[in-house]
């Protein structure tokens, strides 16, 4: 028992002697020059913020704390860190919701200079006109195509316009994958690694093309949707699981790497955004791949474009202390101004909407303007209009589940009621 | 007899000579009680209050809040997804106890039998305490549709085999823990009572029920109580292996979470947008303890009650 | 004659037959963290395929994953195994100490406080986490126990409750003329506590202790809330981490994180492995 005591001692001691040695506080800065906490939303980004708080530390001795929330868990991390003494004062707002939900923490951004510096209007206001925040990035997707493997399989980029076409692709591929070595579509599979490629991206062109027919019950959240276009959200869905790699009953389980699948060059189409770029560049050249809009078979929609908008809008914590704003608000317009910081901050985001922010690399946003300067529409992201957004989409993904291990008529049925009739749900369960 | 006789001397014993002890304890609290309590209350009690006072109000971070009073409560019986997990859950613990407690009793009685390698079986069978509960939930989830595949389906597919897969899973992670209190009730039987019943002819069954159970009846009140709060209290494990999957959609929109247990309902309302949802999960905490509070509290009596019977 | 020498005999080879059984039951108890270790060694996208498979030249991925979930995300893996370490032992040491304590304190005085306290302790046992996360960082924030140094506190009073509850039920079977015996030698509470008491817990302390032990060294919730983000890390966080934005996993590094965060508790576990089950056995049959 002694003994087992005095290990116990020891381990402490040599334990607390080495994490004392590993943490190195640094010099605070007397709290005049104020500082800046960014609770951050990304993951992958993580590495280059702490990059750029390094720089902008060493260059004006500001303090810049970066932390993460890990996945998932932003809205917890965020009601927990708020409470602190040393509260962020960087956060993420990106929807309405949350307007609604943090307008009281927003710091009123209308005559910040950062704001000058904004070039579009990914801007987001509470009831009263406030503007509580500000995009700080926007990102497109569509569906990412390998180019020399559509052309093995006897198809031509330039021919694929609209649903009849790719259709035609995709079936016929799928058809011979087995004679080609591999299939058309990835497996996106039905767990939340995935699932947001149906529930949130696909989901968002049945919401577009009533937004179009219906553009002011659209201002703002529609207490209910008509679901109109719930046809071709089916069809491009059933020709999505279908003709994939993987069996659609198999979907829900998840833990399928679609990537990986996409970079051993097992399919054609993968389904998803501009940030894959980073990861699918270590394989491809940019100009093996491009990225088409989701055809569905809406009329007219040869001149589509890509989904083009954002989730991630810069908030200011109103209730931080004066010189944490004014210092947090100059570490912004660093970020967006500075020649070096913005190429690191456009690296890991993409493309920034900012009048001196470096241009993007990235080609799938390449892409996206080449659509919209052709004369192309481009789709914004209508799902930042989703109520109550983590149960509306948990409730499709269990009736796509129920679909997919069945896929009859009645079980559609019920996907149709958790995306239609759910959304009023929803609605009527977050305004009361 | 025997015991309740020398139970009560003891007591007796403790009321006439512990004055000697207990005055100089008594002066002595600062050190002994104090920091414990003092900690209890930073870590518990003023928490806990906190969390009363805030199931009273709307709020989006606990220090900006605003009363609302019974709200939330109405919120949290008219919510059929909580009531529904209500039920799973009891339903679940009243299965999950008599089977964990059943099998480790088994397993007990068994291993009290001179077999060989019972030390290398009880090593064995208490190792998953060992490994946390989101990380079991995965294996495990990991396990079953290895097995659910062959089959053509997986543990997603249907509420019951997400219930029995969770059941499985427990007994799995428990009977090592239960086993052991279990042995250690059934080897602290007088030897000469089993002897005593083994002479007058008394059947296996018989000695089982009259002489084994009523002595070891501490260790099933311990036991018992344990996998009844384990159970209510379920929460990484049910995240982890099935998420509350598969969905029953109605036709209105609205959906039930068949494999939801209540712990995980209180999370997912914590996460749910709108102005009164913290304050509802809360509200739905608070409801939620008083239940297991009184259904723990009364399973300790009564056990309690039959133990000082025999 | 003859009966009684077939008797044995018969149920000798029951035993046998339950020797064996209780053997296939012990390989299929070992084999989900067996599993962890084998996945472990496998590329990322074949251990959902694959998962029982041994692994093959195409899905061997070497020590890769154990590479990528020590190296990544810019956070020293070893300062996360030891801030771990640091809290955990810490805070059991700290449970240990003060709660066998306090238990024996309720016990012995038996106020109407001590009463009051018990109870409480019962009632914080049934409490889910949720109900006081906020309200507990925020608590922990302004009284700076956000640091794996003063963290402890914070696990010492929200662990108490088990812990009490054992300890009492212990102390109280435990003959009250022992201590008498050593107060007429003229021990104080201290000496008495010290000397004669807390050695006789042995048992009960070891069955705390490994309670106590799995709940920190795996706990995620709390640390991840309480815990100053700007600078500390603990394993199970770190293991978070390894999640992307949209939800998307690295399972093989996942797995090799796993694996090395089991290691010490099975080392641990299989070199007092005596102690605890005897442990356990002795404190849990009072309780």
């Amino acid at each position: 028992m002694k003994k087992l005591f005095a290990l116990l001692l020891a381990i402490v001691m040599v334990v607390s002697l080495a994490a004392c040695g590993a943490t190195t506080d640094g010099d605070k800065v007397g709290a005049d020059a104020g500082s800046v906490y960014w609770l951050n939303f990304k993951p992958e980004s993580d590495g280059a913020l702490k990059e750029l708080a390094a720089m902008y530390t060493e260059e004006t001795g500001v303090d810049v704390q970066i932390v993460t929330a890990a996945s998932g868990t932003y809205n917890e991390t965020l009601i927990a860190e708020m409470d602190k003494e040393n509260p962020p004062t960087i956060f993420v707002v990106g929807n309405t919701a949350a307007v609604n939900e943090w307008k009281d923490f927003c710091y009123d951004l209308t005559d910040a200079d950062i704001t000058k510096e904004l070039n579009d209007e990914y801007k987001l206001y509470d009831a009263d006109g406030k503007l509580c925040s500000i995009g700080y990035c926007y990102e497109c997707y569509g569906i990412i195509v390998n180019k020399a493997l559509l052309k093995e399989a006897g198809y031509e980029i330039e021919a694929i316009n609209n649903f009849e076409t790719l259709k035609a692709a995709a079936e016929d591929i799928h058809a011979r994958a087995d004679e080609l070595g591999f299939d058309a579509f990835s497996s996106n599979a039905m767990d939340s690694s995935s699932s947001w490629r149906y529930t949130g991206h696909l989901a968002n062109l049945e919401y577009y093309y009533e937004s179009v027919d219906d553009p002011d019950a659209w201002k703002e959240c529609p207490a209910e949707i008509k679901g109109t276009y719930m046809d071709n959200y089916k069809a491009l869905y059933d020709l999505m699981v279908e003709n994939s790699t993987v069996d659609r009953k198999d979907l829900a389980a998840g833990g399928l790497d679609s990537a990986a699948e996409f970079k051993d060059k097992k399919a054609v189409f993968y389904v998803n955004g501009n940030w894959e770029w980073s990861g699918l560049s270590e394989v491809f050249a940019a100009e093996d791949l491009t990225m088409i809009p989701y055809y569905c078979g809406v009329e007219g929609e040869e001149k589509a474009g890509l989904n083009c908008g954002t989730e991630n809008y810069w908030a200011v914590n109103a209730k931080a202390d004066e010189a944490d704003i004014n210092a947090t608000l100059d570490f912004m317009k660093w970020v967006v101004t500075d020649p070096e910081a913005s190429a690191i901050a456009v690296g890991t985001f993409g493309v920034m909407p900012y009048t001196n922010a470096v241009e993007s690399t990235n080609p799938f946003l390449a892409q996206a303007s080449a659509y919209a300067s052709a004369g192309n529409y481009t789709m914004p992201w209508v799902t930042n209009f989703q109520p109550n957004v983590d149960a509306y989409r948990e409730t499709l993904v269990g009736a796509m589940n129920t679909y997919n291990a069945d896929p009859t008529d009645a079980n559609w049925e019920l996907v149709e009621a958790a995306f239609v009739a759910g959304w009023a749900t929803q609605y009527a369960a977050v305004n009361e | 007899m025997d015991k309740k006789k020398k139970k009560k001397k003891a007591h007796s014993h403790a009321v006439v000579n512990s004055k000697l002890l207990r005055r100089p304890i008594k002066r002595a609290g600062w050190f002994f009680l104090l920091p414990m309590v003092a900690a209890f209350i930073i870590g518990f009690i003023w928490p806990f209050l906190q969390g009363m006072f805030l199931s009273f109000c709307k709020f989006t971070t606990t220090s900006s809040w605003e009363w609302v009073g019974f709200k939330n409560y109405v919120r949290a019986f008219k919510d059929s997804q909580f009531m529904y997990s209500f039920g799973y859950t009891a339903l679940w613990t009243v299965v999950s106890v008599i089977l964990i407690n059943v099998l480790a009793f088994t397993v007990a009685y068994a291993l009290t039998q001179s077999l060989k390698g019972t030390n290398i079986f009880r090593t064995v069978f208490f190792m998953p305490n060992l490994i946390g509960g989101i990380v079991l939930g995965y294996i495990w989830n990991m396990i079953f549709n290895g097995i659910l595949s062959y089959f053509d389906t997986d543990i997603l597919r249907e509420t019951k085999y997400g219930f029995w897969g969770l059941i499985i899973l427990m007994c799995w992670q428990q009977i090592g823990y239960m086993m052991i209190i279990y042995i250690a009730g059934l080897q602290a039987i007088p030897e000469d009572m089993m002897e005593a019943a083994k002479i007058d002819g008394a059947s296996a069954w018989k000695t089982l029920t009259k002489i084994t159970i009523p002595n070891v009846m501490p260790s099933i009140t311990i036991c018992m109580f344990l996998s009844i709060t384990n159970g209510f209290k379920l929460f990484d494990q049910n995240l982890a292996l099935t998420g509350g999957q598969p969905f029953a959609i109605n036709l209105d929109g609205t959906s039930v979470h068949t494999t939801e247990m209540i712990a995980l309902n209180i999370y997912n309302t914590f996460t749910e947008s709108g102005q009164f949802a913290k304050g509802t999960a809360q509200a739905k905490a608070v409801l939620f303890f008083i239940l297991v509070a009184t259904i723990g509290l009364m399973q300790l009596k009564t056990t309690r009650d039959k133990e000082v019977q025999q | 004659m003859a009966k009684t020498k077939t008797k044995p005999l018969g149920k000798k080879r029951s035993l046998i037959g339950l020797t064996v059984a209780f053997s296939v039951i012990c390989v299929i108890y070992v084999m989900p963290v067996f599993l962890v270790a084998l996945n472990s060694f496998k590329k990322n996208s074949f251990v959902k395929t694959e998962t029982f498979k041994w692994p093959t030249a195409e899905s061997f991925a070497g020590f890769e994953n154990f590479i990528t979930g020590v190296t990544f995300g810019g956070y020293p893996f070893w300062q996360s195994v030891l801030y771990s370490l640091l809290i955990t032992v810490l805070s059991t040491a700290l449970i240990i100490f003060f709660t066998s304590m306090a238990a024996w304190y309720i016990s012995r005085v038996n106020s109407v406080f001590c009463k009051v306290v018990y109870f409480a302790c019962v009632f914080s046992m049934v409490i889910p986490f949720q109900m006081v996360q906020f309200t507990l960082a925020r608590t922990a924030d302004t009284l700076k126990l956000n640091t794996p140094w003063t963290i402890p506190v914070i696990y010492l009073g929200f662990g108490a409750g088990l812990a009490v509850f054992m300890f009492t039920g212990f102390v109280k079977s435990i003959p009250l003329e022992i201590e008498e015996a050593a107060a007429i030698d003229g021990c104080g509470p201290f000496r008495t506590y010290f000397k004669v008491v807390f050695p006789m817990l042995k048992p009960t302390i070891i069955s705390v202790a490994i309670l106590e032990i799995m709940w920190v060294w795996n706990d995620y919730l709390l640390p991840y809330l309480v815990l100053d983000k700007t600078k500390y890390r603990t394993i199970p966080i770190h293991i978070q981490y390894l999640k992307g934005s949209y939800g998307t996993v690295d399972l093989g590094a996942t797995m090799a994180l796993i694996f090395m965060s089991i290691i010490p508790v099975i080392v641990f576990y299989l070199t007092c492995q005596k102690h605890i089950i005897k442990g356990v056995a002795a404190g849990a049959v009072k309780g």
